[in-house]
């Protein structure tokens, strides 16, 4: 497969979407972006040609083959999922598994060459049976009590199941883990980002981190040469978690795990509607992937775990005296 | 002699009562000054003990960076990837040679037959409720070869998702008994010890001990054959006593989340103080490798001859289980 000439973004208001929108229009050449959300974006006024399209709605796919026709789209990625879980579970059901119904089904009409999608690490779940390394062949276990994991992996089989049928389209999907850096923000980092940071009492989990420039970096490269194939996008090395917020100057508040499954008011998870287990066993049992494939398809990370998480660190502290 | 002696007692009975009183008075002022010397060169600063004079912030932030590292206060900023920290290894190392060399006395044989430094494979009884024994046997070989760097032992997925305690093995050199792991650790060339009966062989009662379980599904074997790293049995005689389960029970275990919970002469009697393990004596046997170098990987899918090789590695462990209880003769010498 050739260098795309024109690549559909849905989810432009994503982390992903916005940024990988904005690489790929800076690129110029004769590269178009064609960009897919329920708003405009900021700051990418005339490069890149916006569709407003509902992902939710039933007809999505139908509007979704039109445009990618229309446009003479070749190459698809999607990342319209959820950054924050919300207390809406019909929706964002709708949005994350449905909506990549959507997606697949429009690309195999529009005859697409390559999708790619947006995937997360935390989709193998965080169980205590986990083995040290997760590599890609792992099933996709989820967390039963986090409903936002939960409609990604069911995203995930899906895209699977239809990838059988549909051996037109090559798909890349990227699972990245827990992603650090200056600007990047999600309840993941606004855990991280409290001076005052809640883990579970006797757990000291291992964790690695990758930063967003390095993920930025592999998504633009699977676009543009595509490799077709499952790729967990993961920092180099791994830390205690403990390790992480001492080298930060943070304070962690050790809590009974008992007691910390009881407080369903704690400010951040009120507000997705799971119960704390579904957020707190990603602080209490191991879910390191295993990233050897994908530094061999994309290239070795710029950044460390420790060096993303410093990154992060340090921009924060910079924030404060601006 | 005598005349000696009556001639010294009799010079110091010739001085007069004065001179002896003066005598004295001189010894006695001399000792004052010297009193007084010490006193002024090696008296402390008296100790200001009041509230105000407390650092309380150096205080509090003492306190602050306990709690938060609560049981885990030693570490170094680096690990591996699977968790070990060379700085934890290095202070525990010293109580690891008090406990093996002075409080179970470790009696070691056949170290003449281990294999080479590489990737290696040690296949041993698991006694004792707390994982002691793959600390030993993992203290003993990075001793005995220590380019070959420090050994991991395998750990039962009810262990290391206890807390503290998971986080700790880990530190140690414990890992997840797992095939993924086992894999990893075997393909980077580092020497894995594994317990093949599992949680069977950590909760057998008293009078069930060194009788070998089931050995797993044979995973062992059939890793070793594939891999091509040799088998070595070690048989560990005196950890069954550390901890003699008299029984089971079953329900308030479960309450805690725990498969069993164990009734020792010492255990809930005592309360956590029951954990400590008693002083056995120890030995660690290691046996002749497995000879398996001419199989190939495809014969780890022949599962009689796994089965035919995990039966042999049973016995060879049993019998020199065997062999070395015959010879001992009390549990405590």
């Amino acid at each position: 497969m050739n260098t795309p000439e024109t690549v559909a973004i849905t989810g432009l208001r994503s982390f992903v979407g916005q940024r990988l929108a904005e690489r790929l229009a800076e690129r110029g050449g004769r590269m178009r972006v064609v960009g897919v959300d329920l708003r405009r974006p900021y700051r990418l006024e005339g490069r890149v040609r916006f569709h407003r399209v509902d992902l939710t709605e039933p007809s999505a796919a139908i509007r979704l083959a039109e445009i990618f026709e229309a446009e003479r789209v070749d190459t698809v990625v999607h990342a319209a999922f959820r950054r924050d879980p919300t207390p809406d579970l019909e929706y964002d059901h709708e949005l994350q598994t449905i909506g990549t119904r959507h997606v697949a089904h429009a690309c195999a009409a529009a005859k697409v060459k390559h999708l790619v999608m947006a995937s997360s690490t935390m989709l193998y779940g965080a169980r205590s049976d986990n083995p040290n390394f997760l590599t890609e062949t792992h099933p996709l276990r989820g967390h039963p009590e986090a409903h936002c994991v939960m409609d990604r992996v069911a995203a995930e089989e899906l895209l699977a199941q239809w990838q059988l049928v549909h051996s037109g389209t090559a798909v890349t999907v990227l699972r990245t883990c827990w992603i650090m850096g200056p600007t990047y923000w999600d309840f993941a980092v606004r855990h991280f980002a409290k001076p005052i940071v809640t883990a579970v009492l006797g757990y000291d989990p291992l964790f690695q981190f990758v930063h967003e420039e390095d993920c930025l970096r592999i998504f633009e490269s699977a676009v543009l040469a595509p490799r077709p194939g499952v790729f967990n996008i993961v920092g180099r090395g791994v830390l205690p978690l403990s390790t992480y917020l001492r080298s930060a100057g943070k304070q962690s508040l050790p809590v009974p795990a008992p007691v910390l499954f009881r407080v369903r008011s704690y400010p951040h998870q009120a507000q997705t509607g799971d119960r704390p287990e579904g957020f707190y066993d990603y602080l209490r049992y191991l879910w390191v992937a295993d990233g050897e494939r994908g530094w061999n398809a994309f290239g070795e990370p710029h950044y460390t775990s420790r060096e993303a998480w410093a990154a992060f660190i340090s921009s924060r502290k910079l924030r404060r005296y601006r | 002699m005598s005349d000696l002696n009556t001639t010294d007692y009799g010079a110091r009975g010739a001085l007069s009562a004065e001179a002896r009183e003066e005598g004295l008075v001189e010894v006695e002022r001399a000792l004052s000054q010297l009193r007084r010397e010490i006193e002024t060169r090696f008296t402390k600063v008296p100790m200001q003990r009041s509230l105000r004079s407390v650092d309380w912030m150096a205080f509090f932030d003492d306190l602050r960076r306990r709690f938060s590292t609560f049981g885990m206060s030693e570490r170094s900023g680096e690990i591996d990837e699977f968790g070990m920290d060379e700085v934890v290894l290095l202070r525990s190392r010293a109580l690891l040679d008090f406990l093996l060399q002075r409080y179970w006395r470790v009696e070691i044989s056949g170290l003449g037959a281990l294999p080479a430094p590489g990737p290696c494979l040690f296949v041993a009884n698991r006694s004792g409720l707390l994982p002691y024994d793959g600390l030993a046997i993992a203290h003993v070989l990075a001793a005995q070869q220590p380019e070959a760097g420090q050994p991991r032992f395998l750990v039962a997925d009810w262990l290391i998702t206890l807390p503290f305690v998971q986080s700790y093995l880990a530190r140690l050199g414990g890992v997840r008994a797992c095939r993924e792991n086992a894999e990893r650790l075997l393909s980077q060339g580092q020497r894995v010890i594994a317990f093949p009966e599992g949680q069977q062989g950590a909760a057998k009662v008293f009078r069930k001990r060194y009788r070998l379980q089931r050995f797993g599904r044979g995973g062992v074997v059939r890793l070793a054959i594939e891999r091509g790293v040799p088998l070595v049995p070690v048989a560990v005689v005196g950890a069954e006593e550390i901890h003699p389960i008299l029984f089971k029970v079953g329900a308030p275990a479960r309450a805690l989340g725990l498969p069993f919970l164990p009734v020792t002469p010492t255990f809930p009697a005592l309360g956590l103080f029951g954990f400590l393990p008693l002083p056995s004596k120890w030995g660690i046997h290691f046996g002749a490798p497995l000879p398996i170098e001419s199989l190939g990987p495809d014969d780890a899918r022949d599962e009689l001859l796994v089965a035919r090789l995990t039966e042999e590695l049973r016995q060879s462990i049993q019998s020199l289980l065997d062999e070395h209880l015959k010879d001992r003769k009390s549990i405590w010498s």
